[in-house]
């Protein structure tokens, strides 16, 4: 067991030296696809933190002053409740103080120093507004108008205002950063295969004389789907490196943007961003041990 | 130890490697397959290998039809099969040391048995003291004992030679004919081609004579002709 273990590490070694430059071909091109990879899937993360307040079909909220007090709040929410009962909104939901300050969280969390001024006292809460699917947006505009002349309401958001850029952004987000990573992806498993495939011609002798010792197709396959896996992972690796970077850098940069640009929502700080390396890291892995152990597969007849 | 039951192989409809070739090769018997080339001695190795499987037949190893043998145990069949090339497939990156212990590493074999067993073997060939040398260092009579010790290295029951002595002078030939002769009377079965009309000649041992894929003469003791 032991020896075979040692004749493993030890051909898998020899096999990065090798075929370096091949080698180091296939782990950059991994390290990019992944980092665009975990980068989409941060950006993702970025923009849900923004949409996460519009969720549930919620088209209009309507921010109350602070420190409203409970009669203000009673006659907002009977001004809806009617609107409930005429069909136009088909329903509404209130976010107190605990649930606006969550709100908060998510909404300015790239932006740390404002969200420091705002507290229980200052806070304004908010009413989220799900109109009926009949209703116009015309009306709703109306609608909008209508409420902003409300005593102790301070704003009304519809989510067209917000939404049309961010749907786009988060369109193109999808559409070509998704596109783009399966693509590069897709060139780095080639290109271990392709590495796995030249390594494997190269030592054809060798696994011919292995055949006909009676190495079983595992033991010869085993070191080259092991130099296929650390290629993955070492792409893993850069480009978790890489992403831990560029987010720390985005985090930092995005506090200069304005509050109403709503970037200061499309940051990851709670944690995700670990979540997202792991996932590289074993997606890199796979990728590269699955190149590795078709291309060894195919070749093995070499 | 070895059975052909009406063996059929063809690489093409034009091409037939093998006709209805019958024989038995019993323990520890020495056999040589001749034939000018082109009529089937190699496919015939390469049968008993399992690196081939014919059309139509049965091949029978230690006991076992290998035709119908699953691919998960081809490798432990080959490991009672020993192979000798004429080009002695030498793994020119490694010592002679490391070319015998291959054989015995790639199956498993400890490190301590392999640091035990490869010295011996060197020595049974006549090349003790010549452990860290490469291939390319050696003459090629050296190279082919160095082939015949990685195929003797595992004890295997069958020993397989294509034409070993056909790269080296008849003197260097004669010590490799030696040298199999003793690894036969140790028990061990050894098939050989050749088209080595002298050595088939002194050995006097059992001759399986081929011609366009038919078994055209099977003698004890016999010669080339």
């Amino acid at each position: 067991m032991f020896s075979r273990l040692t004749y493993t590490l030890r051909e898998t070694f020899a096999g990065f030296k090798r075929n370096v430059t091949l080698t180091a071909a296939a782990i950059i091109t991994s390290a990019v696809s992944l980092l665009i990879f975990g980068l989409t899937l941060l950006i993702q993360h970025g923009f849900d933190n923004l949409l996460q307040r519009w969720e549930g079909g919620v088209e209009m909220i309507v921010f109350v002053s602070a420190g409203t007090q409970q009669d203000g709040l009673d006659f907002i929410s009977s001004t809806l409740q009617d609107q409930v009962n005429t069909g136009t909104v088909a329903s509404f939901e209130y976010c107190d103080v605990t649930c606006s300050l969550a709100d908060a969280d998510r909404v300015l969390a790239g932006d740390p120093t404002t969200r420091q001024l705002l507290d229980e006292t200052n806070i304004p809460t908010l009413f989220k507004i799900v109109p009926a699917e009949s209703t116009e947006v015309e009306f709703l505009r109306g609608l909008k108008e209508s409420y902003q002349q409300l005593p102790s309401v301070n704003s009304v958001t519809l989510a067209e205002e917000q939404l049309d850029l961010i749907g786009k952004l988060q369109g193109f987000v999808s559409t070509y950063t998704t596109g783009l990573w399966i693509a590069l992806m897709f060139a780095s498993g080639l290109l271990i295969w392709n590495t796995i495939r030249t390594a494997m011609f190269a030592r054809r002798r060798e696994i011919e004389v292995m055949k006909l010792v009676g190495a079983t197709d595992w033991f010869i396959r085993v070191p080259f789907m092991l130099e296929g896996l650390i290629q993955g992972l070492l792409g893993g690796v850069a480009a978790v490196g890489s992403m831990l970077f560029i987010n720390w850098r985005w985090t930092q940069g995005v506090q200069d943007f304005p509050d109403s640009s709503g970037m200061t929502a499309l940051v990851v700080i709670d944690g995700y961003q670990w979540t997202v390396a792991i996932i590289i890291l074993a997606f890199g892995a796979l990728v590269g041990m699955i190149g590795s152990g078709i291309a060894a597969s195919r070749f093995l007849d070499v | 130890m070895i059975r052909l039951e009406n063996v059929t192989k063809s690489y093409s409809t034009e091409v037939v490697a093998l006709r209805d070739a019958s024989f038995d090769i019993a323990k520890g018997e020495f056999v040589f397959l001749v034939g000018p080339s082109g009529s089937g001695k190699s496919t015939m190795l390469r049968l008993l290998n399992r690196e081939e499987r014919p059309e139509r037949g049965a091949v029978w190893v230690a006991g076992r039809n290998i035709i119908d043998m699953p691919p998960s145990r081809v490798p432990h069949l080959r490991r009672n099969i020993g192979n000798i090339f004429q080009d002695y497939k030498l793994l020119s990156n490694k010592t002679v040391f490391e070319n015998v212990a291959f054989a015995q590493e790639v199956i498993g074999k400890p490190k301590h048995v392999i640091r035990q067993q490869v010295p011996a073997v060197l020595d049974l060939v006549g090349l003790a003291g010549k452990e860290d040398r490469f291939p390319h260092q050696l003459s090629g009579g050296e190279q082919q004992r160095v082939s015949v010790a990685r195929a003797f290295v595992n004890r295997p029951l069958i020993l397989i030679a294509d034409e070993p002595t056909g790269n080296l002078d008849p003197t260097t030939g004669e010590g490799i004919m030696r040298l199999l002769d003793r690894i036969n009377k140790t028990g061990t079965t050894v098939v050989m081609a050749t088209h080595d009309q002298r050595i088939v000649n002194t050995m006097r041992k059992r001759v399986i004579q081929l011609d366009r894929g038919v078994i055209v003469r099977d003698q004890a003791r016999g010669v080339y002709e």
